[in-house]
């Protein structure tokens, strides 16, 4: 028989799993991998976290809501171009200056979120009015919008960023550069959507079951359309960072991190098939597998196995969910 | 009944204008090329002035581009072949995959010349290149120098930063930079691969290193996309430039605006145009099947030879050091200043 305190610290630990396998490989890592153990490389990890976790929040809300968003990268590639192209002074930039000069901060931030929620906006169309596949829209939308990137570019660069927005991938407070405290904000605000908003709730219970929550009155095609819509937003404020960090845009740029976001939402507890997931745990499965990256980087390992351990944690995370699923069941 | 008969007129009188006006410039053939990726500034340049160079000897130009990937380049390749063009151009994906498709196409009686990547496993028509390994080799030489200005010796850390692990292109830069260095034991390298050659991967590694060593004297990374990533994990880390050495290859455009800035010391070029002008020089030779001489050629003014190798005509043409003393010299593609002068086909 287990008591109710047993019960409550077994959930904890079900909810949290992912957090405790982060401190776990951080320990393991500090140990065992040379110069790993440092607040430079703490630091690092939650630098480079930055582009993937905020792609992953809109990822995780779509497919929270029962659907797939495939196009957040290509979507956070043109955004990143389009603030390439207008706010660089070399390369393939025009350098558009402002007056005020600091006024590039914000209207770059407004235009990436803008490329972003009208490539949202048209996945949303496709999928709610023309009830078209989410899958095959959005992975046409991760073709041709990385189409338009190269189109749009010629395929050449744009590099030295307005120094007015650069100044937000250089600078820090409390010692963690600004770019990253822009995404962990980002996890806190859309955590709190999710977890206490009608909103939030709403979308969790789409992807849980959509037959029921249309029966009880709720919107569910509007909401849909707006996660897609707040996918592609975020997806435009991920490019708008990556473009930051790099201080511009090349055309490859963002290549791959598509599927580091798709791992780290499953990673972080989110169910493929919906209504299950919660936004601090994919945090910690993009700071999991930034850290893994990191070590590898470390310890002078090839790239491609970092791809071989993604992998494999993506398997387990999968196997795990099961587990989880398997042992709340027997405490119910 | 009266516009059918107006339409017919019409129909034979434009037929009788397009059969008495006479060819402008009348082509030679097609030519297909087959660039891998239009991901990277070396390659969108390619396309431009390999277009322009054949067009001065008399060929149309279509470019098909294989996004990197390896099958898609031998379908490419596949449907070509059915085409039957005047000859290929092909920039290889994957140096060995390609292999087969090269040797279907010249059975098919269609010359292949190689551009930029060697394929030394089955004879071609011709190639032009600069010599991957060999870049590797000018910037060991550099990077030898650049540490015995620096420290006295040719002693100290050097990250190198390659691209994707599977491309043989960054692998061939990083064993021909190697051999260089091989006779240097007091330099220690440490070699890690931006996967996918995406730039944020390059800014990663070199923030994860800077922090790991912070002893780093020397970046070299295998391409100036990269090494714009690169920069900015410096400028992140609180360096200046001249803090730490960068030394990149390929010649970009990015790459020679950042020797201007002061943050990169050299740049390996690959003479693009001077490759790209060189398949315009032989062109007709490959195409009409004539032999091509051994012997040195003056390609946009840089001295080239031509070897008969046994993967057939090879003309190799040097690739260059550029420091912020010669930054500025249109001879460099990465100046976008395309030589306006035609090309001369090899009599």
């Amino acid at each position: 028989m287990i008591t109710r305190r047993n019960r409550a610290m077994v959930e904890f630990v079900l909810d949290n799993l992912v957090w405790f396998l982060l401190a776990f490989v951080l320990v393991v890592f500090s140990a065992l991998v040379p110069n790993f153990f440092q607040t430079g490389i703490f630091v690092n990890i939650i630098e480079s976290s930055t582009m993937v976790g905020v792609m992953a929040i809109g990822l995780a809300i779509v497919i929270i809501a029962g659907n797939m968003d495939l196009s957040v990268e290509s979507t956070a590639a043109l955004s990143a171009m389009v603030t390439g192209i207008l706010f660089c002074s070399h390369g393939i930039g025009i350098g558009w200056t402002l007056t005020p000069e600091w006024l590039a901060l914000p209207v770059s931030l407004v235009i990436a979120l803008a490329v972003g929620t009208v490539i949202g906006y048209l996945n949303g169309l496709l999928v709610v009015k023309l009830k078209m596949d989410a899958f095959i829209v959005t992975l046409a939308s991760y073709i041709w919008v990385r189409g338009a990137v190269v189109a749009l570019s010629g395929g050449r660069s744009a590099q030295d960023l307005a120094p007015t927005i650069r100044f937000i991938g250089i600078d820090t407070f409390l010692g963690i550069p600004l770019i990253a405290w822009l995404a962990i904000a980002g996890f806190v605000v859309f955590t709190f959507i999710m977890a206490k908003t009608p909103f939030g709730r709403h979308i969790t219970m789409i992807g849980g079951n959509r037959a029921a929550t249309f029966r009880a009155g709720i919107a569910v095609d509007k909401l849909v359309w707006i996660s897609f819509l707040l996918a592609g937003a975020i997806a435009g404020f991920a490019g708008w960072l990556l473009a930051i960090r790099t201080s511009g845009a090349s055309a490859g740029l963002g290549v791959g991190m598509l599927f580091q976001a798709f791992a780290a939402v499953v990673i972080g507890g989110v169910s493929l098939k919906g209504g299950v997931g919660r936004l601090p745990g994919v945090y910690a499965g993009v700071l999991l597998l930034h850290s893994i990256q990191t070590a590898i980087n470390l310890m002078g390992m090839p790239a491609h196995y970092t791809q071989m351990i993604l992998g494999t944690l993506v398997l387990a995370a999968v196997l795990l969910d099961t587990i989880k699923l398997t042992i709340r069941r027997k405490l119910t | 009944m009266n516009s059918i008969r107006r339409l017919l007129l019409a129909s034979i009188a434009i037929t009788a204008f397009g059969v008495a006006t006479p060819t402008f410039a009348e082509s030679k053939g097609t030519i297909y090329y087959m660039v891998p990726t239009l991901l990277d500034e070396f390659q969108t340049e390619s396309v431009s002035a390999i277009e322009k160079f054949l067009k001065d000897v008399g060929y149309d130009v279509k470019t098909l581009n294989a996004d990197n990937k390896t099958d898609l380049q031998q379908s490419q390749m596949n449907d070509t072949i059915l085409l039957k063009p005047a000859a290929i151009v092909l920039a290889a994906v994957d140096f060995n995959a390609l292999q087969p498709s090269i040797e279907k196409a010249r059975a098919a009686g269609i010359p292949v010349m190689e551009f930029d990547r060697q394929i030394t496993a089955t004879p071609s028509d011709f190639t032009s290149v600069a010599g991957t390994v060999e870049i590797g080799h000018v910037a060991g030489d550099e990077i030898q120098r650049l540490l015995k200005e620096k420290k006295g010796a040719v002693k100290g850390k050097i990250l190198q930063v390659l691209g994707d692990p599977s491309d043989p292109y960054t692998l061939d830069i990083q064993k021909g930079f190697e051999e260089k260095m091989k006779a240097f034991p007091d330099v220690k390298i440490i070699s890690l691969p931006a996967a996918n050659w995406e730039a944020s991967n390059a800014g990663t590694i070199v923030a994860d290193q800077l922090v790991a060593n912070p002893d780093i004297d020397l970046i070299f990374v295998h391409a100036a996309h990269l090494a714009v990533a690169a920069v900015a994990s410096l400028e992140a880390k609180g360096k200046k430039p001249g803090d730490v050495m960068l030394v990149s290859s390929n010649g970009a455009p990015v790459g020679l605006d950042l020797i201007r800035k002061g943050w990169e010391n050299v740049e390996v070029e690959q003479p693009l145009y001077a490759q790209a002008a060189a398949l315009a020089m032989f062109a007709d030779k490959v195409v009409k099947k004539q032999e091509i001489k051994a012997g040195n050629y003056k390609v946009l003014g840089l001295d080239s030879v031509v070897t008969i190798e046994k993967w057939g005509p090879n003309i190799k043409i040097p690739g260059a050091a550029i420091t912020k003393a010669n930054v500025d010299e249109a001879r460099f593609w990465g100046n976008l200043k395309a030589p306006a002068d035609k090309v001369t086909p090899v009599e």
